[in-house]
């Protein structure tokens, strides 16, 4: 047996030190409500409404990001073009700029002060308070990570091969379909992962926009406020078991694919 | 030559120790951090009272946290946060939920009462006036709304408001038909939170302490005082008007009857900067100090400052007892 270098001893304890600082909190956590309370916040309606309107808004919110996104994605990755660097910094910026003000900014321009605002107001949509607030929010915060995701997945793919196709014939949308596509649908699929994975556990951007109707995470703020931490740790221990489940499911269904292949 | 970097070590700990040693044992002066959780609806003048505290006493270092006042509460009850000073917009949160556990005064110092606020901008600003506001927010298309009752008192007094307009008013239901044009979405955590609102046009009017609507040079409409909440005169009237906020779990409620706007203010009982804490409240209670500002700012102050009982003013330091008189 080789002796181990003190360089490995180190990269082994910072990685402990690492796990133990993200696990024990939320262990601490997950642990701390007994199985009677588990059971009674399940049966209570306000929570299984405000969880389920979480994954609803995230799930809608990652939908939007793909349609959207994975275009400005493939532009991105295949050509270069001058302000490329601009466009790529504006879209890291929903991850840069504060929660709140992300909230404050969207606000600013959806009251009847600013001429969008005006515009919605006729048409008959409210994003104050409304799930429509909550949707344009989280979509706000989730797309970098989802046009990230998305760009290097195209990045990875030769653009030779959709040449190829393209010399054969092919149109473009024909290639993109029956060439790219295939070969990116996991970065796809990892970029909606983390882009619901983002906006399900925003808060402080969503609570400026709308309080009501409750996401999970401002209904656990209002349970805290309300009755303290005894009665809002048991609706984060659903909010994180719900969250983790679901992202367990999707990344198990990427990786079996992955072997498949 | 092991030997001589030890030496070396230990001298390096004693320079440590001796750089350090001066600050945490200062002089008699008070010094360090001030840790204080107060109402949001006290941030402005206590921003002004930091600004001066800090230039009489340059070592402390005053930190100001605000949150609605329930949720102060619960940060020093709950989550046990290191605290030296609470100061509520309602007096009544420290007597239900620090006392006696967390702390043992409760000193009420100023007074405020609901407004209603709104912008230029508003829909019917150039109509709404002291006797048709309750017309206008039956309105169809007007977007109002309040504090969240169970996190601010601010939202509850909001309601008793409308409860006692009712009464005075003579108009049975008229509150009834108020909630019934505020959809459950106008209601926010924070009665602060409804200004920003205001000012970008999500929102036409909102239900405001007057100190608050001074503060941000809102427009407001002032109420009578027999449903403004504003004076203690009226208390039996106030009284009268009820409201249910949730209790110590989901789905338990606890009754709240109207009261005067009295705000209090306590020192936690684990406060970790005590005579800090003590010479704030010196200058905060002092008539030319603090309550001076809180007068400027549109909360008018008890000059001087009250406590219930004069076991509670028996309690507190000396240097503060002169500044307290017992009233109930």
């Amino acid at each position: 047996m080789t002796k181990k270098e003190p360089f490995f001893w180190i990269t082994v304890s910072c990685g402990l030190i690492i796990l133990a600082f993200i696990l024990l909190p939320l262990i601490q956590m997950l642990t701390a409500p007994s199985f009677s309370m588990l059971k009674e916040t399940i049966q209570d309606k306000d929570v299984v409404r405000s969880i389920w309107l979480s994954i609803y808004t995230a799930g809608l919110a990652a939908l939007i990001a793909f349609v959207f996104g994975t275009p400005l994605a493939y532009i991105l990755a295949r050509s270069n073009f001058r302000g490329k660097h601009l466009i790529e910094s504006i879209i890291d910026l929903p991850i840069v700029i504060p929660h709140p003000v992300v909230g404050i900014a969207i606000l600013s321009v959806a009251g009847k002060n600013h001429w969008l605002g005006q515009f919605f107001g006729e048409l008959g949509i409210r994003i104050m308070g409304s799930v429509t607030g909550i949707v344009v929010v989280l979509t706000f915060v989730g797309l970098p990570f989802y046009v990230n995701a998305v760009k290097n997945g195209f990045e990875n793919i030769s653009p030779r091969l959709e040449n190829v196709s393209r010399s054969l014939g092919a149109s473009m949308f024909s290639t993109f379909s029956r060439i790219t596509f295939p070969l990116a649908w996991r970065s796809m699929l990892i970029g909606i992962i983390m882009c619901s994975a983002r906006a399900i556990s925003e808060f402080g951007a969503v609570v400026v926009v709308a309080y009501h109707p409750m996401i999970a995470p401002v209904l656990l703020y209002e349970r805290f406020e309300s009755y303290g931490l005894k009665y809002s740790q048991p609706v984060a221990v659903w909010l994180v078991s719900v969250c983790l489940t679901l992202f367990l499911i999707l990344r198990i269904l990427t990786l079996r694919n992955k072997k498949d292949e | 030559m092991k030997k001589n970097s030890v030496i070396k070590l230990m001298a390096f700990f004693f320079l440590c120790a001796i750089i350090i040693l001066p600050v945490s044992h200062a002089s008699a002066e008070p010094a360090g951090k001030l840790i204080m959780f107060h109402a949001g609806s006290l941030s402005v003048p206590f921003a002004a009272m930091e600004k001066a505290f800090e230039a009489k006493y340059p070592k402390v270092d005053l930190l100001r946290e605000a949150s609605g006042s329930r949720k102060c509460a619960r940060k020093i009850s709950d989550l046990n946060k290191p605290c030296d000073i609470m100061a509520s917009a309602d007096y009544k949160v420290i007597d239900n939920l620090l006392i006696p556990k967390y702390s043992d005064c409760n000193i009420r110092f100023a007074t405020n009462q609901l407004v209603l606020c709104y912008t230029d901008t508003s829909k019917y600003a150039d109509e709404i006036n002291a006797d048709n506001w309750y017309e206008i927010l039956q309105r169809k298309g007007v977007v109002w709304g309040h504090a969240e009752p169970n996190i601010d008192p601010c939202g509850y007094r909001s309601l008793m408001v409308m409860q006692l307009a009712e009464k005075a008013l003579d108009k049975p239901g008229l509150y009834e038909r108020l909630l019934a044009n505020r959809p459950k979405e106008n209601v926010r955590p924070k009665s602060v939170e409804l200004i920003s609102l205001l000012q970008t046009g999500n929102m036409d009017y909102a239900w405001e302490y007057l100190s608050v609507a001074v503060q941000h040079k809102l427009n407001y409409i002032v109420l009578p005082d027999e449903m403004n909440l504003g004076n203690y005169k009226y208390d039996s009237v106030y009284e009268s008007a009820v409201v249910k906020v949730s209790g110590k779990k989901p789905g338990t409620f606890t009754t709240l009857k109207g009261k005067s706007c009295t705000y209090g203010v306590t020192i936690t009982n684990d406060a970790p900067n005590k005579e800090a804490a003590i010479a704030f409240l010196q200058y905060m209670l002092d008539p030319e100090g603090g309550l001076k500002i809180l007068k400027e700012m549109g909360q008018p102050p008890f000059v001087p400052a009250r406590v219930p009982t004069s076991e509670m003013k028996d309690k507190l330091p000396a240097e503060l007892q002169k500044l307290i008189i017992v009233k109930d």
